[in-house]
């Protein structure tokens, strides 16, 4: 799970971290922890969690475990566990997460979806459905 | 048996007190061995070629990173190198400047390097490759105009700072771990911001029509270049105080 005070713990844990001078173009995919501030464009996946920073703009479908977005997204966001909007989160897209908080201040232009039980089920049966992304 | 290569640069007569100093501690600890020296000598690969043929044990180079380039270069990616890596240790004695590989291992200085070479504790240690060279350490090159290809996606850098693709860290204040037994490189991204990014990775392509890509501090080379690693390359003797598992 994430707050604020723990940002600082999962940083060293963060086998991957996009800074905010570095701009990333494609499909972005990893199986530690990432943090992103700067910028993608492309998509972005990964089996454990996400933190978007506050600066950060993410021009792509979001994929992972649990994920803190303070940042702006323009795409949709798939988070099979715990997802917690910062205040300063702006999201253009869809959203589908298993558990949600949203701070004050955070701006959502798109559906919230729940993940069902079946839903996660069906992708664990099918792991090639894993990779479809919904178009925009 | 043991093989000392010592490096050209070790002529100049400011090293000649740090040459002494060495051969009497070899001979103290009876680590007396045959000396080559390159200084003088044309074709280095073959006479280093011809000592792993004629059955060193032990190839150590003595000198700075660019003499342990000069060694892997001659053995990697040859007809020997089986040999080489089934029976040959590297150990390296650090004598001037630019000696990062060496302090990378745990060897500070000339008798540190005597009493590690006496003890023999062996690593295998991953290899980078650029093109056709080779880096224990790291490759690195000014971050602004530079592009890293990898898998399916592009990193672009419009700041003022340094890439950093690292097999080997060389330095114990970084905030990085580095691991040279684990088939990867890392690559550190810090801007004059202070701004840090970190990704790992097997290999990526690496393009700056600017700057060149400096390998290991010593050698520079031209960019677009693919960068890659091969694991478990080489056994290095290093010492207790070695900045890595």
């Amino acid at each position: 799970m994430f707050n604020k005070e723990n940002k600082l713990e999962r940083f060293k844990d963060a086998e991957t971290i996009i800074g905010a001078s570095i701009k990333v173009k494609g499909n972005f995919q990893g199986q530690g922890n990432i943090i992103i501030e700067g910028m993608l464009e492309g998509s972005v996946k990964t089996e454990a969690d996400l933190f978007i920073g506050e600066n950060a703009k993410i021009i792509a479908n979001v994929e992972s475990k649990d994920a803190s977005v303070n940042g702006e997204v323009n795409g949709n966001l798939k988070i099979h566990g715990y997802l917690a909007l910062g205040g300063t989160a702006k999201i253009t897209g869809d959203i589908q997460y298993k558990e949600l908080s949203i701070e004050r201040g955070a701006t959502i232009n798109g559906q919230l979806l729940i993940l069902s039980e079946s839903d996660r089920h069906r992708e664990n049966k099918k792991p090639e459905d894993k990779n479809v992304e919904t178009e925009r | 048996m043991h093989v000392y290569i010592y490096d050209e640069f070790l002529n100049k007569t400011k090293h000649s007190r740090a040459i002494n100093r060495l051969e009497i501690r070899l001979t103290d600890l009876g680590l007396n061995g045959k000396i080559i020296r390159l200084g003088g000598i044309k074709n280095i690969k073959g006479t280093i070629q011809n000592e792993i043929k004629l059955g060193a044990k032990t190839i150590i180079a003595v000198g700075n990173n660019q003499t342990v380039n000069k060694i892997m270069g001659a053995i990697i990616d040859t007809e020997i190198y089986g040999d080489f890596q089934k029976k040959t240790l590297l150990g390296l004695i650090p004598v001037g400047d630019d000696n990062s590989i060496a302090s990378t291992f745990g060897i500070k200085n000339i008798e540190e390097a005597c009493n590690i070479l006496l003890a023999r504790r062996v690593e295998k240690i991953d290899l980078g490759l650029v093109g056709s060279y080779y880096f224990l350490n790291q490759a690195s090159i000014q971050s602004q105009g530079t592009t890293l290809e990898i898998d399916d996606y592009s990193l672009e850098m419009s700041e003022k700072g340094e890439v950093r693709i690292i097999n080997l860290l060389s330095d114990q204040k970084e905030t990085i771990k580095s691991n040279p037994h684990d088939g990867k490189l890392d690559i550190l991204i810090r801007t004059r911001r202070r701004d840090e990014s970190i990704i790992t990775v097997k290999k990526l392509k690496i393009i700056n029509p600017q700057e060149k890509l400096i390998i290991d501090g010593v050698l520079e080379i031209n960019t677009p270049v693919e960068i890659g690693i091969m694991r478990d390359k080489v056994n290095v003797i290093v010492g207790k105080d070695r900045l890595f598992e």
